[in-house]
């Protein structure tokens, strides 16, 4: 039982990793939200209806409830693009909440053997069972999880090198300064947000398969404040930060157990200390390009040394 | 950096392939609250689609809380067999009252997973356990 208990723990911490990542991406662009949750509902909804409904495997099925989060996280975007960053994080958690109370209201079940199988409202949608029906192994799962987020975060540090990526870095700094430098910056908050959008939509599709059941309580706001609290905590310096962050909350905080029904308390005391001692997290960019320097001064070294030999 | 991404698209690939479909369980899940946190003591009947009971059968429950999923983690316990044919029982550890979907998983003979949402709460004053009730949409 404790294996099977540490294999869920595990692909927990990798689909939460992915709305974390969102968030991240928000953060580089200067941007809160506090809706991502409604990214990762709309995709596991999504997701859920493809493969459950319309039979698709399960790849496709991600990639199309991916699809849905970028489109409406970009639809969101686009109008509230010249807003301030409060207003920005207002108009998020207020999207959310509207998708959160539309799933409560939305009903659509279809006939599937001897079974009614759709979203039911405040009774969620059941019977996603594609890794059942398919014999897919929670380790399996496990595997396919972290094989997404590493594929994301591999993606994500190869932009980051990129112009594309120092142009994000340097909106999420300072947008004017940007703008008089020549960066479209709205293109680039746009762009960020749709990604942002997909990222969470995709922790939404592979969360409701492994849990064969959604439902529209799953994605309140308080969803959403744990990812900016893990991609705060984790830093700001690296993708690699997020996943720092939720593995803190959900690996150490949790699996200790050793403040029970104090958790939440904790965690939240966690962020308010980060925010005041270190306001981009753990893995913030100053320590980032210290271990960078401390890398390259290695390799400087190791042909000298080798050469003295 | 390319293999990387070989090693993603073949799990893709991998993960879509459809194998055989198994057959569903028929499930009750009663549950009463003991105690403070609450605790939950389940008993779970698991029968065939046909109405057999459900022998030999792997049960294991486990429970997260809707309103933050993935934050409130359960140990998951193991159901044993009590003796009457198809029948089950366990017991979780809650961390708090408040709706609870407890996941019921059901491996060998058939493999299945069914999610109940109760209304966890603790017993009023003078009762030592009580019947937990299901929950209802939440707006």
């Amino acid at each position: 039982m404790q294996l099977e208990h540490a294999i869920g723990l595990a692909t927990d911490i990798a689909i939460l990793s992915l709305l974390a990542l969102s968030v991240y991406l928000l953060l580089l662009v200067g941007r809160v939200s506090f809706g991502q949750q409604a990214f990762f509902g709309l995709g596991a909804y999504a997701s859920g209806l493809a493969t459950a409904i319309a039979q698709w495997p399960l790849g496709v099925a991600l990639a199309a409830g991916a699809l849905v989060g970028g489109v409406a996280s970009a639809a969101v975007a686009w109008p509230t693009l010249r807003l301030p960053g409060l207003s920005y994080a207002i108009a998020t958690l207020a999207f959310g909440e509207m998708s959160r109370v539309a799933l409560l209201a939305w009903r659509w079940q279809v006939e599937r053997g001897d079974t009614l199988v759709g979203p039911a409202g405040g009774d969620g949608f059941r019977d996603i069972r594609w890794l059942l029906e398919n014999d897919v192994s929670p380790e399996f799962y496990l595997v396919i999880c972290v094989a997404v987020l590493l594929a994301v975060m591999v993606l994500l540090a190869c932009v980051e090198r990129t112009r594309v990526g120092i142009a994000l870095r340097t909106t999420g700094h300072d947008d004017t300064l940007a703008a008089a430098q020549g960066v479209p910056v709205s293109r680039l908050r746009l762009a960020a947000a749709s990604a942002a959008g997909a990222l969470a939509a995709l922790g939404g599709g592979l969360y409701a398969h492994r849990a064969t059941y959604v439902e529209p309580a799953l994605f309140d706001p308080m969803l959403g404040v744990h990812a900016v609290g893990y991609a705060l905590i984790g830093g700001l310096g690296s993708a690699f930060g997020p996943l720092l962050g939720v593995v803190f909350d959900l690996g150490v905080l949790d699996a200790a157990g050793v403040f029970q029904g104090w958790r939440m308390v904790a965690f939240g005391g966690v962020v308010a200390l980060f925010l005041y001692w270190r306001p981009r997290g753990l893995l913030d960019e100053a320590l980032v390009h210290r271990l960078q320097a401390c890398a390259r001064a290695r390799r400087r070294r190791a042909p000298v040394s080798e050469a003295a030999g | 950096m390319k293999r990387h991404v070989w090693l993603a698209a073949m799990l893709c690939m991998a993960a879509t392939g459809v194998q055989g479909q198994t057959a569903r369980a028929r499930l009750e899940l009663r549950c009463e609250a003991v105690g403070a946190g609450p605790a939950l003591e389940c008993l779970v009947r698991v029968s065939t689609p046909k109405g057999q009971p459900v022998t030999g059968a792997q049960v294991a429950l486990s429970a997260t809380m809707p309103s933050m999923p993935m934050a409130h983690r359960v140990t998951p316990a193991v159901a044993v067999a009590t003796g009457q044919p198809g029948e089950y029982r366990g017991a979780l550890e809650l961390e708090m009252a408040g709706v609870w979907a407890v996941q019921v998983d059901i491996d060998k003979p058939l493999r299945d997973r069914v999610v109940v949402r109760l209304q966890a709460e603790e017993c009023p004053q003078g009762q030592a356990r009580c019947v937990v009730q299901p929950a209802g949409g939440k707006p």
